[in-house]
């Protein structure tokens, strides 16, 4: 590649310094309110996959042209990263499209899908990044390493060690990655699949906790971790790092870009156009093996909402129809365990991710702040995303699923209090690992309503 | 409402900036009372804006764009505000908390604020506890609020309120946190005077709190 990451890094100390302000408003605001308006990019909430394959090529290209208008923003040097369309289009045609992760026969291979693929997501099991009290730690995320279907493995960040808080860059975050990591290990050894590959380093906010699991012992080199954008198109010195040190030693870097929906990028269209630049750029300041695709609703957060399904959707797509690269799309429903409404959310977010083109993550539950979350639910999430490819449903076939889903679980973002349900331990027996009678019921009846709506799961 | 204030209440609900300075102007021109052109025509202009972005009309755009066309207002304005006449609700110092650098929601509630005519000293993102400390002390402020985006970096919250106990200068401010993973329980759990979800309630939040 002639844009070298060490060139970059130059960049980012010499480059045009601009006030963080004005890159927020003159640069993400008015340049993506204005790129909007000039590739015509609308979007309409009763139609969750666009039957318009033209609106989805157009917000490759809107996003092209905000790579390359804006570039990146250094926040910890104030100078901006700029790259030509040349360099922005070597960066995409260089993205891997397959990548092995995991060791032994517990490895899987991730290919870069299509639309309407007719090979079935990969399963990524786990909710990334929420934070997780130590005595639930392990049998949480063995609740969901069990499942078969299940093909990879990732974790919520413990908020404790031994008792003690864990702080951002502080030494307990030392011990907090290294204990994740030799927790996640240790459970997959109990389980009878040690080679399952992880997205891990959770635990470390800041890129402390990423530097010391570099080592085989913990993050293995076919092991992912993050290397996160902020809001909008920024990155910072610890996410530079984040990103040499897994280049260096070999493990996949993740690039993660939570675009918000209603944030500084706008509504759907402006937050599809930014998250597809944010995957664009992270090819050269991230560089990023594989994309996670995690937009956030600015008032109900979830992954399930209208808005962040079309985003979705909408960059899956746009990647795979014209720049194909690994996508796994992350899960974050606002419901927790034991309501019905979190296998909803769950059924309708899996099934525009897998007709769209990417690999499913999560659940991420009750918005990603608590540790309500399960197994039960990611092998609901696997056995949908399987059936919606089994079954080859169309667009038209997705959204009618989708929209009667949606009848199901959209007043709960209207409940001042959210809906949360449980905690995993309330949810799960913690000695067989199964969920307690009435979670074990509510997904039966549920799997049975879903069936009656056409989908073979 | 008349037609002059209600020339510079359609500026800013449209984010036009330079539309809203001209408007003020005319307003001047005509005699109209600089309290009234604020506290009737910009600050009311702005709550519908929050209004706006609470019912999900309005986005972060739509605010930083009417913000703006405030701030434009404003610059006309400000030179014509007679101490008398214009009493400012409070000023807040404000910032994302140590190891925090997510700013989105603190540039909100940080622009809502000003629209509801307090006095802003942003110290922008990943302020240490000592920096809030200072700057209270420099600018006599009547408020501390803080943001936070992580778990692991909301304990800087509670640090931050240490810190000003130590300094002598808690009883001096109330203090107002917000934050995705905030609560109103954490926040009376480590002594702050508030919690707020969103931009719109830290402003009735402070309002509130500035009565009281």
């Amino acid at each position: 590649m002639t844009t070298e990451f060490l060139d970059i890094l130059e960049m980012s100390r010499t480059g045009k310094t601009v006030k963080k302000e004005d890159w927020d408003f003159e640069g993400v605001v008015m340049t993506t309110r204005s790129l909007v308006s000039k590739y015509d990019i609308k979007w309409d909430s009763q139609e969750i996959i666009p039957l318009d394959d033209a609106l989805v090529d157009r917000v490759f290209q809107a996003a092209l042209e905000l790579a390359e208008t804006l570039g990146v923003y250094n926040v910890s040097t104030s100078k901006v990263i700029r790259f030509s369309r040349a360099e922005i289009e070597e960066g995409l045609q260089n993205a891997p499209r397959e990548l092995v992760f995991g060791e032994g026969s517990d490895a899987r291979v991730l290919r870069a899908r299509k639309e309407r693929d007719t090979n079935p997501p990969a399963v990524w099991a786990g909710n990334p990044g929420v934070p997780t009290p130590e005595e639930i730690f392990q049998p949480m995320v063995m609740s969901w390493m069990k499942e078969p279907i299940v093909d990879l493995a990732t974790c919520g960040s413990l908020v404790t060690y031994k008792g003690h808080p864990v702080v951002s860059g502080e030494p307990e975050e030392v011990y907090a990655t290294r204990n994740e990591l030799t927790l996640l290990r240790d459970g997959l050894r109990k389980l009878g699949r040690s080679g399952m590959g992880l997205l891990a380093a959770q635990s470390s906010v800041s890129e402390l906790g990423d530097l010391c699991v570099m080592n085989p012992a913990f993050l293995r080199p076919t092991d992912a971790h993050l290397v996160p954008m902020l809001n909008e198109l920024m990155i910072d010195r610890g996410s530079l790092v984040r990103a040499a040190n897994g280049k260096t030693y070999g493990a996949r870097n993740a690039s993660l870009a939570c675009v918000m929906v209603g944030g500084l990028a706008g509504n759907a269209p402006g937050a599809a156009v930014v998250q597809a630049a944010s995957f664009m750029l992270a090819n050269l300041v991230c560089q990023a093996d594989y994309h996670l695709l995690h937009p956030i609703h600015i008032r109900h957060v979830a992954t399930s909402t209208r808005g962040v399904m079309w985003v979705e959707g909408v960059v899956a797509r746009a990647f795979a129809r014209n720049s194909p690269a690994i996508i796994v799309a992350d899960i974050f429903p606002k419901s927790g365990a034991l309501t019905c409404e979190l296998l909803y959310e769950v059924a309708a977010n899996a099934a525009v991710i897998s007709y769209s083109g990417a690999h499913l993550e999560g659940v991420g539950a009750a918005d990603g702040a608590l540790p309500n979350g399960t197994g039960l639910e990611v092998r609901w999430m696997g056995e949908v995303g399987h059936a919606v490819t089994r079954q080859g449903l169309n667009a038209a076939q997705v959204n009618e699923l989708v929209s009667r889903l949606l009848q199901r679980y959209e007043p709960i973002f209207s409940l001042p209090e959210g809906n949360p349900g449980v905690r995993f331990d309330q949810a799960y027996n913690l000695e067989t690992l199964e969920p307690v009678a009435g979670w074990q019921r509510m997904y039966d009846e549920v799997k049975q309503e879903v069936r009656s709506l056409g989908l073979e799961v | 409402m008349e037609d002059s204030l209600k020339a510079i209440y359609n500026a800013i609900i449209d984010g036009a900036a330079d539309k809203s300075a001209a408007a003020v102007q005319t307003a001047l021109d005509a005699g109209v009372d600089p309290a009234l052109i604020l506290n009737e025509g910009m600050i009311v202009a702005m709550t519908e804006v929050g209004k706006l972005f609470e019912e999900g009309e309005y986005f972060v755009p739509e605010m930083l764009i009417s913000a703006k066309a405030m701030q434009a207002g404003l610059s006309i304005l400000k030179p014509r505000l007679v101490k008398e006449s214009y009493k400012s609700a409070g000023k807040i110092i404000i910032g994302t908390v140590k190891g925090d650098l997510h700013d989105i929601g603190k540039n909100l509630v940080s622009m809502m604020l000003e629209g509801a005519a307090f006095e802003i000293v942003d110290l922008g993102s990943d302020v240490p506890p000592q920096k809030f400390v200072d700057a209270v002390r420099e600018n006599e402020a009547d408020f501390v609020a803080m943001s936070a985006l992580l778990t692991t970096t909301m304990p800087n919250m509670k640090t931050t309120i240490e810190a000003l106990e130590e300094a002598g200068l808690r009883s001096k401010v109330k203090v107002l946190i917000g934050g995705a993973p905030v609560t109103s329980q954490y926040a009376h759990e480590i002594g702050a005077d508030g919690f707020a979800p969103d931009a719109s309630r830290a402003v009735a939040l402070a309002k509130s709190l500035a009565a009281s």
